[in-house]
């Protein structure tokens, strides 16, 4: 898991870096909306091109690195192709060997995975050039004029996960490293071992966890806090006003 | 070294607190720290301390007695209470909420209220004190035990206590850690910090006390000057520690 960084945050000096993390969210779901309702392959070529050269220019993302992290998804995708190939009523595949699989379903089963991988992309430019703080600072203010939804606590939680994985991964390498120095490996019992872990693990998490609400109250946490402040620019107009237009343009031309 | 000219900054009056299943944690504690004091409460394990230093800043709630700053039991306004009496936990992994270093620093006058510019102000300002700038946007889980302490004095001192409480802060530090922490010790006490340092490992800070106080079985056995008491301090389970023919002076680990 730790050396996936296709949903890493990359700190570079780049146009998206700058942008309000706002507007940013914004153009992601427009891009998400679009990606999901376009049809037509040239649509879905225009549309990879555009993310391609978002990702290289605009947010100046490592593209090579982040393509050989899809390989995490090959088996999502594998599944999404297989399952649309038999499902999806339709003409057979001339001369192909395998009954049931349709060209519609094939058709169909390619769009479905493009979108997939689309859409992984785009969210790959969100959080490369996006911290984790200031995600957490959008999604707190999203939240805002929501009536009954604890905005400031849902961030403290999402931030809280992210502070605490790594602390995880940590306790588990540990907890499995002591386990091996006593010879665990001898145990044939898969799931004797998980529980080995999984107990322990269980004990010392909730343990950090009431010693971390200890803390946060010894420093006065509470729900009302200082609020971050965002400001947009011109240039974070453009950049919506642009993506507004390319995006419309994709969906509406008849391609 | 004991400073009966300063006025009383925190007090308890007959602290007593009961676990529900019975257990007598701490009794009838009366206890007066004076302002600018430097205060080493040191007892064996399970002999109360860490209760002790709960009750001072709020986190646990006495089955008897009082805790007053500055004359007004905190019970009256906690959060105002937690902002003049910093805590600093034994364990520095469960007290980490920022996912970077200047977060962290950033959480407790964040939770204050405190504008944005003061906030900024304040991370750097102690950031710089502690010696962590260059680290302001590390995750805090890269940093070294020594640093992690400090950074958890950091992300105190940006409340601006008057009071600092430090839980064990030498546990599990190396040679050059515990020197970095205790530096930080001296230089805050001269600086006018009230502190009280929670620990059983008299040698490497008594030399820096103007006080000694040994609870034993949740009691307060011993409190005064520590050069009277040190000789006593075997008999409550505390190591009377090496070089006491040298004198307290020498029970520091800064030379």
């Amino acid at each position: 898991m730790a050396q996936i960084v296709l949903f890493h945050y990359f700190p570079r000096n780049s146009i998206l870096h700058d942008m309000d993390g706002r507007v940013k969210l914004i153009c992601m779901i427009l891009f998400s909306v679009v990606i999901s309702l376009v049809q037509s392959i040239p649509s879905f070529i225009i549309l990879t091109a555009g993310l391609i050269l978002i990702t290289l220019l605009a947010a100046r993302l490592p593209f090579i690195t982040l393509l050989k992290d899809m390989k995490y998804f090959s088996i999502l995708i594998l599944i999404i192709l297989l399952v649309n190939s038999f499902v999806i009523p339709g003409r057979p595949i001339p001369g192909f060997p395998l009954p049931g699989v349709t060209i519609e379903g094939v058709m169909t089963g390619l769009m479905a995975s493009w979108r997939l991988v689309l859409i992984i992309m785009v969210c790959a430019i969100m959080t490369g050039t996006t911290s984790l703080i200031t995600l957490k600072n959008v999604v707190e203010w999203y939240l805002r004029p929501i009536p009954l939804v604890p905005e400031t606590r849902i961030a403290t939680m999402i931030n809280l996960t992210f502070v605490f994985i790594p602390v995880i991964f940590d306790t588990v390498s540990e907890m499995l490293s002591a386990q091996k120095a006593r010879c665990v490996e001898g145990r044939r019992n898969p799931l004797k071992r998980i529980m080995f872990i999984a107990f322990p693990l269980l004990v010392q998490t909730f343990r950090r966890t009431e010693e971390l609400i200890l803390a946060m109250e010894a420093r006065c946490y509470s729900d009302d806090r200082t609020r971050a402040v965002f400001a947009t620019t011109a240039k974070d107009w453009l950049i919506l006003a642009f993506s507004v237009l390319f995006l419309a343009v994709i969906l509406f031309y008849p391609f | 070294m004991s400073k009966p000219n300063m006025p009383i900054i925190l007090e308890t009056q007959n602290l007593t607190h009961v676990f529900p299943d019975g257990t007598v944690a701490i009794k009838d504690i009366n206890l007066q720290i004076r302002t600018g004091e430097f205060v080493i409460v040191a007892g064996a394990n399970g002999s109360g301390k860490t209760v002790l230093l709960r009750h001072l800043n709020g986190l646990i709630r006495p089955t008897k007695g009082k805790v007053l700053l500055e004359g007004e039991p905190i019970s009256k306004n906690i959060t105002a209470a937690r902002k003049q009496i910093g805590l600093i936990f034994q364990d520095s992994d469960s007290q980490i909420v920022g996912q970077t270093v200047a977060e962290d620093v950033a959480f407790g006058p964040e939770n204050l209220r405190l504008p944005p510019e003061e906030v900024d102000r304040r991370v750097k300002t102690y950031l710089e004190v502690v010696g962590l700038s260059k680290l302001a946007q590390q995750s805090p889980h890269v940093l070294s035990g020594g640093e992690k302490r400090k950074l958890a004095v950091a992300g105190v001192l940006a409340m601006q206590p008057k009071i600092i409480m430090f839980d064990e802060p030498f546990t599990g530090l190396d040679y050059p850690g515990v020197v970095q922490v205790l530096r930080q010790l001296v230089s805050l006490h001269q600086s006018g910090h009230t502190i009280i340092l929670v620990t059983h490992e008299l040698e490497k800070v008594l030399a820096h006390a103007d006080r000694l106080i040994i609870i034993y079985q949740g009691k307060i056995v011993e409190d005064g000057n520590p050069q009277e008491i040190i000789g006593r301090s075997e008999q409550y389970g505390v190591r009377m520690p090496l070089g006491k023919d040298e004198g307290v002076d020498a029970m520091t680990w800064l030379k």
